[in-house]
């Protein structure tokens, strides 16, 4: 099948993210009354006018700098953060795996599984029904019954994977969450990735692997500074980046 | 032939939900809503070593210290009948509404992790903390029994209106913890004002000593203060939990004033809260 008779399952267009921080050193009270300025907060544009489409079945990798707005324009995507402008259109409910994603970090490993599945509109019944399958996937053993904060990143991307692709989502966003896995865990979620592409499903994985993106992605979304810099073939577009970054 | 339409299938990620939505969204997760209650009363005291049984002596420690307070020390208990139950009764009642809005106001904040990762209608964390504070009140509700029973009161009929006014306590509590969320989450600042105005609002709701008495001595001279007190819901609030406990004196406008006033709170609260959805949980 072509591009083109394809169903799109995400259109982007004109992305903007912007947000509000804090700054670290504000102005001192005095300075801030006198000059009526410095209000202690910072404007950041993460996202500058992002465009694309994916089709179902398709993988995309998105790669860039730290701090180019990779996170920030998956989380839009996904939901989770307000654009500032733009449209983000879906065809189903996107779920998103992020690497700094705590849960409930007191909760043991058992617990979050269930909040979170209920979290995503589950009831108590298909929880009971599905716990198991999901704690065997994870292979966190013994330590499914420690608390979340005891856990390593590995640990905790590898609940967080199998909590997020229990409900069998026709969207998946990976934000950096399988780079920090070993190499089982890391076959394992990529043999459940190729099940979902095959079944239409649409899959864009932010990394700083290059190896993940030619293995599992066809095509590459480049993004530095909030903007878009190349879109295509994953290969040409790792290509780019490696001359870009030197 | 029809002609594929691929893009048949799009609609925005985050629609503009009507109320009708945003309530059955709540609705399909019910329980998820209850268990976050449950887990946050498993958490509250997991760190301690007698565990679950805080629920219990953390109540009657603070009736104990109030008592000893208000009653031995200072005996505003003079011409008050009962002043154990009278106490407990304020105290219970006020202390679950503090501690609703209170846990209400830092339901947003200490659930980034799990609001970064899922989309879920964020009213739910308010309303978890609230249900969670309600049925650590059970257990207060037990204790109120057993000091009724032992003080003599006996059993009554005024004890069927008890969902009635627990109905209209949550009412209260859930309002007032909506809004203090949409506060906290914008300025952290409020978790830490909530507490120095629970404490100030203690003193004008009747809580351990009657108010008339008060009023009588000090209101005279500072009609503020009356204001404040006629506005104050707790005070009709533990009025009310004081007649179907004791048998005392209850003034119906007051309760109708009530009702009305937990009403709008709740309302007002609800639309409030998700003038500013979007924002929860981001970075």
């Amino acid at each position: 099948m072509t591009p083109e008779s394809r169903d799109v399952s995400i259109r982007v267009r004109d992305l903007r993210v912007d947000y509000e921080v804090f700054d670290d050193r504000r102005a001192g009270l005095r300075q801030r009354l006198v000059t009526m300025s410095g209000t202690g907060r910072t404007l950041v544009h993460a996202v500058r006018g992002v465009s694309f489409d994916v089709c179902e079945g398709e993988a995309v990798g998105v790669i860039g700098s730290n701090g180019s707005g990779k996170s920030t324009m998956l989380a839009a995507v996904a939901g989770l953060l307000p654009p500032s402008d733009g449209e983000i259109l879906v065809s189903d409910e996107p779920k998103l795996l992020g690497v700094g994603a705590t849960l409930l970090p007191r909760a043991s490993g058992y617990r979050n599984i269930r909040l979170g599945c209920l979290a995503l509109g589950m009831s108590n019944n298909e929880v009971d029904q599905r716990v198991e399958e999901i704690i065997e996937f994870t292979e966190l053993g013994e330590a499914i019954d420690r608390p979340l904060r005891t856990y390593s990143s590995g640990m905790r991307a590898r609940l967080h994977f199998a909590i997020a692709t229990s409900v069998h989502p026709r969207i998946l966003l990976i934000d950096e969450a399988l780079a920090v896995g070993d190499r089982r865990f890391r076959k394992r979620s990529s043999k459940r990735i190729e099940t979902m592409l095959a079944g239409a499903g649409t899959v864009m994985m932010a990394t700083h692997a290059p190896a993940e993106i030619r293995k599992q992605c066809s095509r590459a979304l480049w993004i530095e500074q909030g903007e878009l810099r190349a879109d295509g073939p994953a290969v040409e577009v790792l290509r780019e980046y490696r001359s870009f970054t030197g | 032939m029809t002609v594929h339409d691929p893009l048949a299938r799009l609609k925005p990620v985050n629609p503009e939900l009507t109320w009708r939505q945003y309530l059955l969204e709540m609705w399909d997760r019910r329980d998820f809503a209850v268990a976050m209650p449950m887990e946050d009363l498993r958490a509250t005291h997991s760190n301690t070593l007698l565990g679950n049984l805080w629920h219990l002596g953390n109540p009657l420690l603070n009736v104990a210290v109030y008592y000893l307070v208000f009653g031995v020390i200072l005996s505003t208990s003079r011409g008050v009948d009962n002043f154990i139950l009278f106490l407990t009764i304020g105290i219970f009642t006020f202390h679950l509404t503090s501690r609703s809005v209170l846990g209400g106001a830092t339901s947003i904040s200490s659930n980034q992790g799990l609001m970064r990762a899922i989309r879920f209608p964020r009213a739910l964390l308010p309303i978890s903390i609230v249900i969670s504070r309600l049925l650590t009140f059970g257990i207060e509700l037990g204790v109120l029994v057993a000091v009724t029973l032992a003080t003599g009161e006996g059993v009554s009929p005024r004890w069927l209106a008890a969902p009635f006014v627990l109905g209209v306590h949550t009412a209260l509590n859930l309002g007032g913890a909506l809004i203090a969320a949409r506060l906290n989450a914008a300025f952290r600042d409020v978790q830490q004002i909530i507490p120095f105005l629970f404490h100030l609002l203690r003193y004008v709701s009747g809580v351990m000593f009657p108010l008339d008495r008060f009023l009588d001595s000090s209101g005279g001279e500072y009609p503020l203060i009356r204001r404040v007190v006629e506005l104050n819901p707790m005070v009709p609030l533990i009025d009310l939990y004081r007649w179907m406990l004791m048998g005392s004196a209850i003034d119906v406008g007051s309760v109708v004033q009530l009702v009305v006033v937990s009403a709008a709170l709740l309302v007002f609260g609800f639309s409030f809260f998700r003038g500013a959805e979007w924002r929860y949980g981001r970075a």
